[in-house]
């Protein structure tokens, strides 16, 4: 089927995303719970695109092409959603995050440089029982990627998501730890984080120094 | 949410057993909390990773609050905050010597809060283990440990012949198996009866049903959605606990016409006596061979299994909801798929409203054009509405659409008690939108209440009076917001909880700051709870801003 992305005609397989569809002819959005290897998940709508004729913005990573659909990258709604949507990920975080994170990258790209909401921000809570992975709960977003990544890469499901709402977080096991989980030490999980909330301990020093660096 | 773990809780889970949630439950109504230990042996049962049972046990407010051996809750709802004072939780903890979330030193007492019981006619409302009582005197009973069960008003209806108000007599069924194919009562009955779903979005049942039938697949699910959590809401548990039959009627023939042998209640906890009362049925009706092999020695069966839900109004939506029957974590899941196409254990599925279903008997039995016939206007069939505790005359009650809300909460409601003035009324629950007494001629049907930014939603009608602080009414529709947002997508999890800081303390809300972050959620959410809680702040920014404390 034919789409047009951005006043330019494409081909598609029936069953392709949007972000699918523009990645794949060289256009890009930001996102932040999209990984390529891991089932499209729709939780942070930063992917989001203008579709000519749709009532508002449409997260791109779960919706699927249709014949003839007009695709707009540079929409403003959709641009200015997806900032709001970064500017209040940003208040929820104790520090900025640091700037070769992936959050930091995206918001950059937003031009999203500060936050005007205060209020409350995740307890500091770092977790350092493991050999090789380090978790810093309070700078987790939620996208639940790394608990993806354990289930539908590793199939180790050491990882869930826990809590609600506001205060929803992640961790390994009867929040015992990773080395109290029937984690493997795959890495999967520090890989895929776009935060750096869970970090391989080697990269946490490094980690640390640049926090506050993506503001 | 995560692929494999819904595929490996269906590989040891025969579909209609107890799940890992209901062991949750179970654990935590004998011994009042849930250890380590205790998620662990049930991972262990179920062959569940420790990790998601873990996730299970953070997400839902019957397994966070901890019991004693007298578990008092109080109604958080929106009808008992505007019933109640604003003290009322804070006399109960002083009264009883423990706050919120905690049980006392002797494990005797222990109080949380819970949202709607179900008792809005007769706010306020407190559940002491199971006795909801509700009403004046309550604080002081539940302090003085004398609670009684509240009463309930009868239901009513204003149809000439009341279509949802009267026990089931399974006409349509009985009509269906002997003079109707499966097909026939889906294209000649359902479809042209345009049967709109009574849960909130008013799809077509009948177009619904015909996309589960046609999506491939061996087997397939009917689903009943009871867990009406909208404040001030009680129309489904009417339905469940006075009129059982009907739907399990309507869930029957729903299961008749898609092709599928096997049907689901899920019924809120806060319902306590639903589940009682659904059970019986369901055993009422396999004795009598209703339900279960060979209907009525026909070659169509069907089973009807009754799971109870944990205390979430987010599992109310549908993706939520499925994931709760399988005893998951009850957050939203983006759709495609529909759960039509991939629903319970990854089948198709369809889910409807209760008062949904209970409306099928009579189009099985009567016909398509009868159900159309019951209102004059566009909307076809009759709508049940319910009334808060400020009206004269609370309750349940079968209208025809097209009556207008004036009509409704003068005529049939007999206006506000003690000659009080409506100063505005949220209609169809807290994602409604609040329409204010100027407006209160606008028809009672889905088109015309759209045009003022509200809907028919559930139906419930609740009445502010002119007492109300629309600042604080703000706050307590976003803490509500905030507290059951399921944490899924961005723009809800974090926004609502900035909308109810916004509100929280006595500063200027800076409007265009307010306004940013409705569109945000309106836009942005990945479900109608966070695009639809800015619904009744969009209606008091429209109708009192003076009210607000704006600048
Ligand atoms: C936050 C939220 C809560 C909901 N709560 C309920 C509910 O309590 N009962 C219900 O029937 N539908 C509820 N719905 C709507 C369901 O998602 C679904 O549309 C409905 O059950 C379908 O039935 P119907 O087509 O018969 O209306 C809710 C939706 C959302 C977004
Ligand atoms: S730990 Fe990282 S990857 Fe996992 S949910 Fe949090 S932010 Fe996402
Ligand atoms: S809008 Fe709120 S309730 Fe709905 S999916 Fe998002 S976080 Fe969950
Ligand atoms: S990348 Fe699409 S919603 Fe997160
Ligand atoms: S019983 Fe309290 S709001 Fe319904």
């Amino acid at each position: 089927m034919q789409v047009m992305i951005d006043g330019k005609a494409v081909e598609v397989e029936p069953g392709t995303t949007l972000l699918e569809a523009i990645q794949g002819n060289g256009g890009h959005v930001a996102s932040l719970c999209y990984d390529e290897r891991l089932d499209p998940f729709g939780a942070c709508r930063v992917c989001m695109v203008g579709v000519e004729g749709a009532p508002g913005p449409l997260p791109s990573c779960t919706t699927l092409c249709r014949e003839g659909m007009e695709i707009s990258t540079s929409d403003e709604t959709a641009l200015r959603v997806a900032a709001a949507v970064v500017e209040l990920v940003l208040s929820e975080l104790p520090e900025a995050p640091g700037e070769h994170t992936a959050l930091a990258v995206v918001a950059k790209q937003l031009n999203v440089t500060r936050t005007r909401w205060t209020g409350a921000v995740h307890e500091k809570d770092e977790d350092l029982r493991h050999p090789y992975l380090a978790f810093r709960h309070e700078l987790c977003i939620s996208c639940g990627r790394c608990v993806r990544a354990c289930d539908e890469v590793q199939g180790a499901f050491a990882l869930t998501v826990t809590g609600r709402g506001f205060y929803s977080n992640v961790t390994a096991g009867v929040d015992s730890g990773f080395a109290e989980s029937s984690c493997v030490s795959c890495g999967a999980c520090a890989d895929t984080c776009p935060t750096d909330a869970i970090v391989e301990l080697r990269l946490l020093e490094l980690a640390i120094e640049q926090n506050g660096s993506g503001e | 949410m995560a692929s494999n773990l819904i595929k490996l809780t269906r590989r040891h889970h025969p579909v209609n057993a107890p799940t890992a949630l209901s062991k949750l439950s179970e654990i935590v109504a004998e011994t009042g909390t849930l250890t380590d230990e205790d998620i662990r042996g049930v991972a262990a049962d179920y062959r569940l990773p420790e990790a998601s049972v873990y996730g299970i046990a953070t997400f839902y407010d019957d397994l966070i609050a901890p019991r004693g051996e007298r578990h008092v809750r109080i109604c958080t709802g929106t009808a008992c905050f505007e019933a109640g004072d604003a003290d009322s939780a804070q006399r109960i903890c002083d009264g009883l010597g423990v706050g919120i979330g905690e049980v006392s030193d002797d494990g005797s007492v222990s109080v949380a809060e819970t949202v709607c019981l179900g008792f809005c006619h007769s706010s306020p409302a407190v559940r002491d283990n199971d006795v909801i009582d509700a009403g004046p005197g309550v604080i002081e009973r539940v302090i003085e440990g004398t609670t009684v069960e509240a009463g309930e008003p009868p239901m009513r209806s204003l149809l000439a012949e009341p279509v949802l108000t009267q026990p089931g007599t399974w006409a349509g069924l009985r009509r269906a198996l002997a003079e109707l194919t499966p097909e026939d009562l889906l294209q000649v009955e359902m479809k042209a009866a345009d049967l709109r779903g009574r849960g909130g979005a008013a799809f077509p049942a009948g177009n619904k049903w015909e996309f589960a039938r046609n999506a491939p697949g061996e087997q397939k699910y009917i689903v009943a959605n009871g867990d009406e959590g909208d404040p001030g809401s009680y129309i489904d548990k009417y339905l469940m606990e006075q009129s059982p039959e009907l739907l399990l009627e309507g869930l029957a023939l729903a299961g008749y016409a898609v092709g599928s042998d096997q049907g689901f209640v899920l019924v809120r906890s806060e319902y306590p006596q639903s589940t009682i009362i659904l059970r019986e049925a369901v055993e009422q009706a396999e004795a009598e061979n209703l339900l279960g092999d060979n209907i009525l020695g026909s070659d169509f069966s069907f089973s009807v299994t009754i799971v109870e839900g944990a205390g979430s109004y987010v599992v109310g939506e549908e993706t939520a909801l499925l994931a709760c029957l399988q005893g998951l974590r009850g957050t939203v899941s983006a759709r495609p798929p529909f759960p039509a196409e991939r629903g319970v254990y990854e089948e198709p599925t369809v889910v409807n409203n209760i008062e949904t279903l209970c409306n099928v008997p009579f189009i099985a039995a009567q016909g398509a054009e009868a159900f159309c016939n019951l209102s004059p206007g566009d909307s076809a069939g009759s709508k049940l509405v319910c009334f808060n505790s400020s009206f004269v005359n609370p309750g349940m009650v079968e209208v025809p659409f097209g009556l207008t809300v004036r009509e409704l909460c003068e005529e049939v409601a007999g206006g506000l008690k003690d000659g009080a003035q409506i100063k505005a009324v949220q209609i169809g629950g807290p994602l409604g939108g609040i329409l204010p007494a100027s407006l209160l001629d606008t028809p009672f049907d889905f088109g015309p209440l759209a045009e003022v930014g509200c809907m028919v939603g559930h139906g419930s009608i609740l009445a502010f009076d002119q007492t109300t602080d629309m600042r604080a009414l703000a706050q307590h529709l976003l803490r509500f917001g905030a507290h059951e947002s399921c944490g899924k997508c961005f723009p809800c999890r974090i926004g609502l909880q900035r909308a109810y800081e916004l509100f929280s303390d006595d500063e200027p809300i800076d409007r265009e700051s307010l306004e940013q972050l409705l569109e945000t959620l309106e836009l942005g959410s990945l479900c109608a709870h966070g695009s639809g809680m800015p619904a009744p702040i969009r209606s008091l920014l429209l109708h009192f801003p003076d009210e607000l404390g704006l600048r």
